[in-house]
C-alpha cells in the first residue's frame, strides 16, 4: 500500500516534469504564468537592478525603447544580470514575449494611456504593487516538489554547496554562461552532451596534453530485450566510446559479451551497471526514453519484411 | 509482469522529490572531496564535472589519471597534487593554473560530506 502511494507520487512527478518542459500555457494566462514562475525571482523585488514589477518609474525609460527592444532583451538577455529568457531557455519565445507584455501592462497600471507623461505615471506606481499576488507564494507553487526553472544551473555562490564567503567562489564560472550556447536537454546539466560533441560545439581532449589525439569510436549497438511493456533498451557503444575507454566498463562493470550481464532497473537505481554513470554524471535515469528507445512492435515488422 | 519494477522506480522517484525540497540546488555532477581537507583546516574541495568535461573526455581522468568512478574512494593529498598526480596532473601551472590558488578548489561550505551533489537520482544504498 505504501509503495502504491509512492508510485502514484512518482507518476505525478513525471507528469509534472513533462508539463514543465513542454509548456503550452493557455494564451491569455501565459504571460502571468511565466512571470510567476520565472521572472518573479528578480523582477518582484528588483534584484540586481531589474526593473520592478508594476513600478512605472523603473519601466518608463525602457518602454520608450519600444516593445521589440524589450522582447529582444528578454529573449537574448541583457548585460549584466538579465539572463536570456530569464534562465528558462527551454520556454518557447512566445511565452517569454507574453511575459514581457504582462510586465509592461502592469507597469502602465493596467494598460492605460500610451503616451503617458511622468506625472501620470507616478500614481500608477503607487497603485500597481498591491494587485501582485504576494501572499505566501512558495506555498501556492504549482509544482511544489519540482526544481523551479530559476533554480536550475545556479551560479556557484548560490548553489548551496559553494561557500559564498570564500573569495575564490566568486571567481568560478557560472554554468549558464556556457550552457546557453550549447544544445539543451531536459535533465541533468540540461545540456545534450552527445549533441554538443557531435556538432563540435565542444572539443574535449581525448589526451591530457595532445589536443589532436582522437578516440577510436566503436559503432556497435547492443539491444537488450525488456520483459513487459517498456520499450527495449538499445545500448550504443558509439556515444560511449566517444567519451570513455573500454577499460572504464570492461570487465569490471560489464563482461564484454552480449547478454552475459544481468541488468535491471533496481541495480541501475542502486548505482550499479548503467547507474554507475547515469544518474550521477551522464544523463539521469528519469529520461527513460533515451535508453528504452526501441519500440516492441518494430521487431515483427522487420521479420515480416525479411520473410 | 512489471509492476514490481515500476513500483521500485516509483520509490526512487519519490526520493528525488524529497531531495528537491532541500535548499541545495548544486549543479548536476558536482563532487565534494572532503576526506581530509576539513580535518586539516581547509574548506572542502568542489570538483565540477560540467566544467572539466567540456575540456576533457572522461577517459583522461578515469582511465589515465586513475580517479576511481566512486565519490569518496580516491585518497588525494596535497603532496600528490604538488607531485603532479590527480588534480596536479593538470593544475601544474602548465595545462591549468597551479595549486597555489587554494580557494578555487577549496571552495565548499564547511561541513559538507564527501559525495556527489546536484539532481542525481541514483546514489547507492543510502538513498535506496
Ligand atoms: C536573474 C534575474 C532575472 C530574471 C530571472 C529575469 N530578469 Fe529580466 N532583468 C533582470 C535585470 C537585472 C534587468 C536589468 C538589465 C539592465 O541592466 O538593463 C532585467 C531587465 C528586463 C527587461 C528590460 C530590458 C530592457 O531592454 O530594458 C525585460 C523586458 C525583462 N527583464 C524581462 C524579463 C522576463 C520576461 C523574465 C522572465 C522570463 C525575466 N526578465 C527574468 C534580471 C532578471
Ligand atoms: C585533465 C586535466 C585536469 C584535471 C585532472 C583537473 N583539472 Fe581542474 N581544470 C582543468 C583546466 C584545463 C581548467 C581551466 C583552467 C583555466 O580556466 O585556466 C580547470 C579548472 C578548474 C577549476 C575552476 C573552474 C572555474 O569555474 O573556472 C576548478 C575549481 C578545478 N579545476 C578543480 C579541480 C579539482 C578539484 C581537480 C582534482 C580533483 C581537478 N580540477 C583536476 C584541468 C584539470
Ligand atoms: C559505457 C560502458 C562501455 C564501454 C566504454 C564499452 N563497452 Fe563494450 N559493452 C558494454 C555493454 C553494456 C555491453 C553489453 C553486455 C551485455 O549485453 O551483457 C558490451 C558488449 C561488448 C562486446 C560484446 C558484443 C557481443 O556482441 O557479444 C564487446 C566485444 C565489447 N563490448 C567491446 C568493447 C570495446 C572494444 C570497447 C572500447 C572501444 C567497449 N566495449 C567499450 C559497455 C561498454
Ligand atoms: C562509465 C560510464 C557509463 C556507463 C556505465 C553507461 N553510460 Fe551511457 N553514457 C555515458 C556518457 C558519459 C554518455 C554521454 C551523454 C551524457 O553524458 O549524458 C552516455 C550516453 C548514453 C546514451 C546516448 C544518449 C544520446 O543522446 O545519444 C545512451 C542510450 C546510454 N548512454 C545508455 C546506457 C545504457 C543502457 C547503459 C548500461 C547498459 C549505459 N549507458 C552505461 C556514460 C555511461
Ligand atoms: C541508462 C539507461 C536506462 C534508463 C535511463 C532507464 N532504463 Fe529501464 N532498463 C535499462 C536496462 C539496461 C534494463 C535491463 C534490460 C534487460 O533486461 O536486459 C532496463 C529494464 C527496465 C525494466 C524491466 C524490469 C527491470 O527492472 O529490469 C523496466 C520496467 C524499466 N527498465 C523501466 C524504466 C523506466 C520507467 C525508466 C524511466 C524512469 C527507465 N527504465 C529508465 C536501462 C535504462
Ligand atoms: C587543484 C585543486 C586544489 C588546489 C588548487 C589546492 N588543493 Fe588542497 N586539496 C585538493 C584535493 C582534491 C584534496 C583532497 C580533499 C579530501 O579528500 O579531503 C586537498 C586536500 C588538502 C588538504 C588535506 C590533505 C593534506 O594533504 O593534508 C590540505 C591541508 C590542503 N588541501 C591545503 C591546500 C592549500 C594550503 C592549498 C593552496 C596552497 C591547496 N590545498 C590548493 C585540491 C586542491
Ligand atoms: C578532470 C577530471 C575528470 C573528468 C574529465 C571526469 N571526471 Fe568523473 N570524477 C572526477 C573526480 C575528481 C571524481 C571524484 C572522485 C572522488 O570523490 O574520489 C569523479 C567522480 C566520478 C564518478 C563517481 C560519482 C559517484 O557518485 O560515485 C562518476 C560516475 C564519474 N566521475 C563519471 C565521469 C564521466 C561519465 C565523465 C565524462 C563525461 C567524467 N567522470 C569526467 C574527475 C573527472
Amino acid at each position: 500500500m505504501m509503495t502504491r502511494r509512492f508510485s502514484t507520487l512518482a507518476a505525478c512527478l513525471l507528469l509534472s516534469a513533462t508539463a514543465l518542459t513542454s509548456p503550452s500555457f493557455a494564451q491569455n494566462d501565459a504571460g502571468k504564468a511565466v512571470y510567476d514562475k520565472v521572472c518573479v525571482a528578480c523582477h518582484s523585488a528588483g534584484i540586481a537592478g531589474a526593473p520592478k514589477f508594476g513600478d512605472a518609474k523603473d519601466w518608463e525609460p525602457r518602454i520608450k525603447t519600444g516593445m521589440n527592444a524589450l522582447y529582444e532583451s528578454a529573449l537574448k538577455g541583457k548585460a549584466p544580470a538579465m539572463p536570456a529568457k530569464g534562465g528558462a531557455t527551454d520556454l518557447p519565445d512566445a511565452d517569454i514575449k507574453a511575459a514581457v507584455d504582462y510586465m509592461v501592462a502592469a507597469a502602465k497600471g493596467g494598460a492605460k494611456p500610451a503616451a503617458a507623461a511622468a506625472p501620470q505615471a507616478a500614481p500608477a506606481a503607487a497603485a500597481a504593487p498591491a494587485p501582485a499576488p504576494q501572499a505566501n507564494p512558495a506555498a501556492l507553487n504549482f509544482n511544489r516538489l519540482l526544481k523551479p526553472a530559476s533554480k536550475r544551473n545556479p551560479p556557484p555562490p548560490e548553489d548551496g554547496i559553494h561557500d559564498p564567503e570564500n573569495d575564490g567562489t566568486h571567481a568560478l564560472q557560472p554554468p549558464l554562461t556556457v550552457f546557453q550556447s550549447l544544445p539543451r536537454s531536459n535533465a541533468g546539466n540540461r545540456v545534450d552532451w552527445v549533441k554538443a560533441l557531435d556538432t563540435n560545439q565542444i572539443g574535449p581532449r581525448w589526451d591530457r596534453t595532445d589536443p589532436t589525439a582522437a578516440p577510436v569510436v566503436m559503432d556497435l549497438n547492443i539491444v537488450r530485450e525488456v520483459k513487459g511493456s517498456m520499450p527495449d533498451v538499445v545500448y550504443p557503444h558509439k556515444q560511449h566510446t566517444a567519451w570513455l575507454d573500454c577499460s572504464n566498463c570492461h570487465p569490471q562493470i560489464f563482461i564484454p559479451q552480449k547478454g552475459a550481464n544481468q541488468i535491471s532497473m533496481a541495480a541501475i537505481l542502486l548505482g550499479q551497471k548503467c547507474g554507475v554513470c547515469h544518474g550521477k554524471v551522464a544523463f539521469p535515469v528519469s529520461e527513460c526514453r533515451i535508453c528504452h528507445s526501441k519500440k516492441k512492435n518494430v521487431m515483427p515488422v522487420k521479420n515480416a519484411q525479411a520473410n | 509482469m512489471m509492476p514490481s519494477g515500476l513500483r521500485r522506480i516509483g520509490i526512487a522517484l519519490a526520493c528525488i522529490g524529497s531531495f528537491l525540497t532541500t535548499p541545495v540546488f548544486a549543479e548536476y555532477a558536482d563532487v565534494v572531496l572532503n576526506r581530509m581537507a576539513e580535518k586539516e583546516g581547509m574548506r572542502p574541495v568542489i570538483f565540477p564535472h560540467w566544467f572539466h568535461r567540456i575540456r576533457f573526455r572522461c577517459k583522461v581522468c578515469h582511465a589515465e589519471l586513475g580517479f576511481k568512478m566512486r565519490a569518496g574512494s580516491n585518497l588525494v593529498t596535497m603532496g600528490d597534487i604538488i607531485d603532479g598526480k590527480f588534480c596536479g596532473a593538470c593544475h601544474n601551472g602548465n595545462i591549468a593554473w597551479a595549486p597555489e590558488n587554494c580557494d578555487l578548489c577549496h571552495s565548499g561550505k564547511p561541513g559538507l560530506p564527501p559525495g556527489i551533489f546536484g539532481g542525481h537520482d541514483t546514489n547507492g544504498p543510502g538513498r535506496w
